[in-house]
C-alpha cells in the first residue's frame, strides 16, 4: 500500500536546528538532521528514508525508530503525522539469521519449552 | 533452587542491586549460583537468568560501544527487540545479553562495534 | 505442515483468555509467544487490579496470570514459547521459528493477540546506559529482582508511569521525580496519590531537556514547558540520578495484521495503527481475529475479555457452538466489557475538559496537577464522613473523588458500610448508620490505596490513623517516626500503634499510627526515623 505525498509547502533552504544532533535510529546512530536533510533532499516516506539513510535498517528492524521517523517526516512537510504511511510491514516480523531460513523446510528436531 | 541471597564473599554492588526481600513478591526463585568471565574479571551470577541482569547486579552498565560514534550503550528495552545490550558472548557478536541465559563459565566481552576491543581497527 | 483449530499469537491476558475459551468449546488450541515466558504483561504487574470482582478485581496481575496458564494447561492448549510468528499468510497459514527451525502451520481461525509495544521519547543523551524503558524496569525488578539503579528519574505520568515508579519505590530505590509535558498527570489520581503521600514530586508541564554523564546517566535536567510545548528559558532544573525511565505510551503492535493484508486504520484514541474489525475482533480476513491492546490500548481487564469474544467467535465459525450459546456469550461479555469503558478515563471521554465526576462532585484540581487532593478538598467527597461522625468513633475515609470502574471496597465490608452500587464508576459512598468494626478489610481490599480508618476517640488528644502499606522494611509496633500529609510534607510525630498483615489482605499491611488529633484528616504516610 504505497501512497504518494503531495508536499504541501516547497523548502528552500535547509535550516539546521538545536535539536538535530539528537540520535533517532539508535542502530545506525542517525541523528534528527540527517533525516530532515533527507526530506529536504526529497525522500518523503519512512520507506525511502530507509532505503536513504539506513534508518531503520539496523540491527533492531526499526523496532525503536520507524514511528520516530515518521513524525519527522510529517513535521518537514508540514502535513499531519496520519497522512504519512507508517513503514511496510513484511515478513519476517522479527530478524531472523539467513541460516534459520535456509533450514525451513528441512525435517530437525524441534526444540520444545 | 537456591533464593536469591547473596553469599558474604559476594560484592557490595550486588548487595545492592539484587533485591533481597521484595514486599509484594518475597524471595525470588533463582538457578544455582554461577561464575562468568567480564572482559576477563571474574564476577557471580544464577544460572539461567539473563545475562544482562547479572551484570546489572555487578554494577556493570556499558555493554558495548557503537560502531561509528564510539559511544556506549546498555540495557534499553530488556526484552530483546532493541538490540542495545549486545555484546560478544563466548566468541559470537551480537548476542541480545537480556534474553540470553546465563551459564556457568561464560565468556562476556564487551562489544566495540561489531568486534572486539583488540580487533577494532 | 501442523494444523490446529485455533492458532493464537501472543500468550498474554487476551491470547490466554482466547485460547481458553476455545478449548473449553473443544477446539484444539497452539498459543505462540516469543518470549521465553508466557502471560505477557501479567506478570510484570504486581498492583492490585481494579474493576468488578467479574473482571478479576482485587487481585495482583501476576497472580491472574498464573491462573490463566494453569487453566489453559489444563485444558490442553499447547503453549509455545520462544516461538516468534516471523508471518501471517493466505488460507490462514503462519510461519513460526522456534529455536533455529522454521515451521509452516494452519489453522480454521487465528487470533493476534501480540499486545504494543512501547512509545519512545528521543532527548539528547537517551542512547546512554541508564535510560530505559518502564517495561525494562518491571522486568528487571519484578521478574529477576534487580535493581535498575539507586535513584530513578520517570517521564510520563499515564497509569504506566504511575503505577511502575510505585513498583521502582517497594524495589528499594529511590523515585527523584515524576516528569510530564502535560499539565495534568495523566493516569488515576489514586495511582498518584500512593506516590504523592511518600513526599515525590510532580513536575507537570516539564519535560527532559538532557540526559548528563559520560558512560553513563548521571544526572538529568528538566524544562518547564509552555502551552504549545516550548521550553521556557530559565526554568532548567537539574536533577541528580542514575536512571531515567521512559513511560510515554503504548502503540498496538499490529505488523502481523498489516502484512496478512487485514484492512488497516490509523486511530489516536487506540494509540495506533490497528486492524478495522467488527464487534468480535474479525477483521477483514475472514477467521482472523484481534484481541487485546493489538486491538487498541486498554487494560489487561479489557485484554481478557476482548480474548474470550474472539474465543467464542472462532468457535462458533468452527460450529463448535450454536449460534445461540454464542450469542448469550457474547451479551454477556460485551455488558462485562462496557462496564470498564466507563468513567473519566475512558476513551470515548478522552479530551473533554472536566470540571466534576457524573454525581456533580468538583474535581480536584489538586489531584490532577500535583498528585494529591488538598486538605480543604477532601470533605466534599461522599466516601468521607462528616465531622460529626468521626467524632462518634473510628470510622472509613474513603478518598477516592474520580469516576473509575471499580467496586472491591463495597465488598470488602460485611456490614455494608460502603455503597457503591451496580454502576461501578460511582464514587463510594459511607452509610452513616453503619457502625464502623475498624477490621480494616477496606483499607486492604482498595487497589488504588485511597481507603483509611480515622479514630478520633483515642485518649489524650490524640488520633489513630490507619494506612494501607506496600513497602519494605515494615515498620513494626513502637516505631517512631513522621506523619507525613497527602502531598508528603511533614505534619508531626507518629508512633506506630499496630501493622496487621493478613493472609486476605495479599500482601497489604494495615498500619496504623497515633498523630496529634488535629492531624485525623490530614496524616496519610508514615516514615519511621
Amino acid at each position: 500500500m504505497t501512497k504518494k505525498i503531495i508536499r504541501s509547502k516547497s523548502p528552500n533552504t535547509f535550516t539546521e536546528l538545536p535539536d538535530d544532533w539528537i540520535i533517532i535510529c539508535r542502530c545506525e546512530e542517525i541523528t534528527k538532521g540527517e533525516i530532515r536533510r533527507a526530506v529536504y533532499e526529497g525522500m518523503s516516506t519512512p520507506n525511502e528514508i530507509k532505503r536513504y539513510l539506513r534508518a531503520g535498517m539496523g540491527l533492531c528492524q526499526g523496532q525503536t525508530c520507524s514511528h520516530l521517523i515518521r513524525f519527522i517526516v510529517a513535521r518537514e512537510l508540514g502535513i499531519p503525522a496520519l497522512e504519512v504511511p507508517a513503514p511496510t510491514s513484511r515478513a519476517p516480523a522479527r530478524p531472523v539469521e539467513m541460516g534459520v531460513l535456509a533450514n525451513d523446510g528441512l525435517k530437525l528436531q524441534a526444540v520444545v519449552n | 533452587m537456591c533464593s536469591a541471597s547473596v553469599s558474604d564473599s559476594a560484592s557490595d554492588e550486588e548487595n545492592i542491586m539484587r533485591i533481597q526481600n521484595h514486599p509484594i513478591l518475597k524471595q525470588f526463585e533463582k538457578g544455582k549460583a554461577v561464575s562468568f568471565y567480564f572482559d576477563g574479571r571474574i564476577l557471580e551470577g544464577f544460572e539461567d537468568e539473563p545475562i544482562a541482569v547479572a551484570l546489572k547486579a555487578n554494577g556493570v552498565m556499558v555493554h558495548r560501544y557503537t560502531s561509528r560514534d564510539r559511544k556506549p550503550r546498555g540495557i534499553f528495552c530488556a526484552i530483546g527487540r532493541c538490540t542495545d545490550c549486545v555484546m560478544i558472548v563466548d566468541g559470537k557478536p551480537n548476542v541480545r545479553t537480556c534474553i540470553t541465559p546465563l551459564r556457568e563459565g561464560m565468556k562476556i566481552e564487551t562489544q566495540y562495534g561489531v568486534s572486539k576491543e583488540d580487533q577494532v581497527k | 505442515m501442523e494444523r490446529y483449530d485455533l492458532i493464537v499469537i501472543g500468550a498474554g491476558p487476551a491470547g490466554l483468555s482466547a485460547a481458553i475459551e476455545a478449548a473449553s468449546a473443544g477446539m484444539s488450541v497452539v498459543v505462540y509467544d516469543e518470549n521465553s515466558r508466557p502471560g505477557g504483561q501479567l506478570f510484570k504487574q504486581i498492583h492490585k487490579f481494579f474493576g468488578s470482582r467479574e473482571h478479576k478485581a482485587k487481585e495482583r496481575g501476576f497472580r491472574i496470570g498464573e491462573k490463566l496458564l494453569a487453566e489453559a494447561n489444563d485444558l490442553g492448549v499447547k503453549v509455545m514459547l520462544s516461538s516468534t510468528v516471523l508471518g501471517v499468510y493466505e488460507n490462514r497459514e503462519i510461519t513460526v521459528m522456534t529455536a533455529s527451525q522454521v515451521n509452516h502451520v494452519k489453522a480454521s481461525s487465528i487470533i493476534i493477540a501480540t499486545g504494543a509495544s512501547e512509545n519512545m521519547l528521543p532527548f539528547k543523551g537517551w542512547t546512554l546506559p541508564g535510560v530505559i524503558g518502564a517495561g525494562a524496569a518491571q522486568t528487571m525488578m519484578n521478574l529477576h529482582g534487580v535493581r535498575p539503579g539507586k535513584r530513578v528519574l520517570m517521564i510520563g505520568s499515564g497509569n504506566v508511569g504511575l503505577v511502575v515508579g510505585y513498583q521502582i519505590m517497594q524495589a528499594g530505590c529511590t523515585l527523584a521525580a515524576v516528569v510530564d509535558a502535560s499539565p495534568t498527570i495523566g493516569g488515576y489520581g489514586v495511582h498518584a496519590a500512593k506516590i504523592a503521600r511518600t513526599g515525590l514530586p510532580f513536575y507537570t508541564s516539564h519535560t527532559i531537556k538532557e540526559a548528563h554523564g559520560s558512560d553513563r546517566v548521571e544526572a538529568a535536567t528538566i524544562v518547564e514547558v509552555d502551552k504549545s510545548w516550548n521550553p521556557v528559558p530559565g526554568s532548567e532544573k537539574r536533577i541528580e540520578i542514575d536512571t531515567i525511565c521512559i513511560a510515554v505510551g503504548l502503540k498496538p503492535m499490529s505488523q502481523l495484521a498489516a502484512m496478512a493484508g487485514c484492512v488497516m486504520e490509523e486511530n489516536p484514541l487506540k494509540g495506533g495503527v490497528v486492524p478495522v474489525c467488527d464487534e468480535f475482533g474479525e477483521t477483514s480476513l475472514a477467521g482472523v481475529f484481534v484481541a487485546g491492546d493489538v486491538a487498541g490500548i486498554e487494560e489487561a481487564s479489557s485484554a481478557m475479555i476482548q480474548g474470550k469474544i474472539a474465543g467464542a467467535a472462532s468457535a462458533l465459525r468452527m460450529g463448535c457452538i450454536s449460534e445461540d450459546i454464542f450469542k448469550s456469550k457474547c451479551t454477556e461479555y460485551r455488558r462485562s466489557l462496557e462496564q470498564l469503558r466507563e468513567g473519566m478515563f475512558a476513551h470515548k471521554n478522552r479530551g473533554k475538559p472536566k470540571e466534576s465526576t457524573d454525581e456533580g462532585f468538583k474535581l480536584s484540581q489538586s489531584l490532577l496537577q500535583r498528585g494529591f487532593v488538598a486538605d480543604v478538598e477532601i470533605s466534599h467527597y461522599p466516601g468521607v464522613p462528616p465531622a460529626e461522625k468521626r467524632a462518634r468513633g473510628i470510622v472509613p475515609v474513603i478518598e477516592c473523588t474520580q469516576n473509575i470502574p471499580c467496586d472491591p471496597c463495597q465488598d470488602a465490608c460485611r456490614k455494608g458500610c460502603i455503597k457503591v452500587g451496580t454502576t461501578i464508576t460511582k464514587l463510594p459512598e459511607i452509610d452513616a448508620a453503619v457502625e464502623c468494626t475498624g477490621c480494616g478489610m477496606c483499607v486492604v481490599s482498595c487497589p488504588g490505596q485511597a481507603i483509611f480508618l480515622i479514630n478520633e476517640c483515642v485518649e489524650g488528644d490524640f488520633a489513630n490513623v490507619s494506612i494501607p502499606y506496600e513497602f519494605h522494611p515494615l515498620p513494626n509496633k513502637g516505631d517512631k517516626g513522621i506523619a507525613l500529609s497527602r502531598s508528603g510534607e511533614y505534619l508531626g510525630e507518629a508512633e506506630v500503634i499496630s501493622v496487621v498483615t493478613s493472609r486476605a489482605s495479599d500482601e497489604t499491611s494495615m498500619l496504623t499510627m497515633r498523630v496529634c488529633g488535629e492531624l485525623s484528616m490530614k496524616a496519610r504516610f508514615f516514615r519511621a526515623n
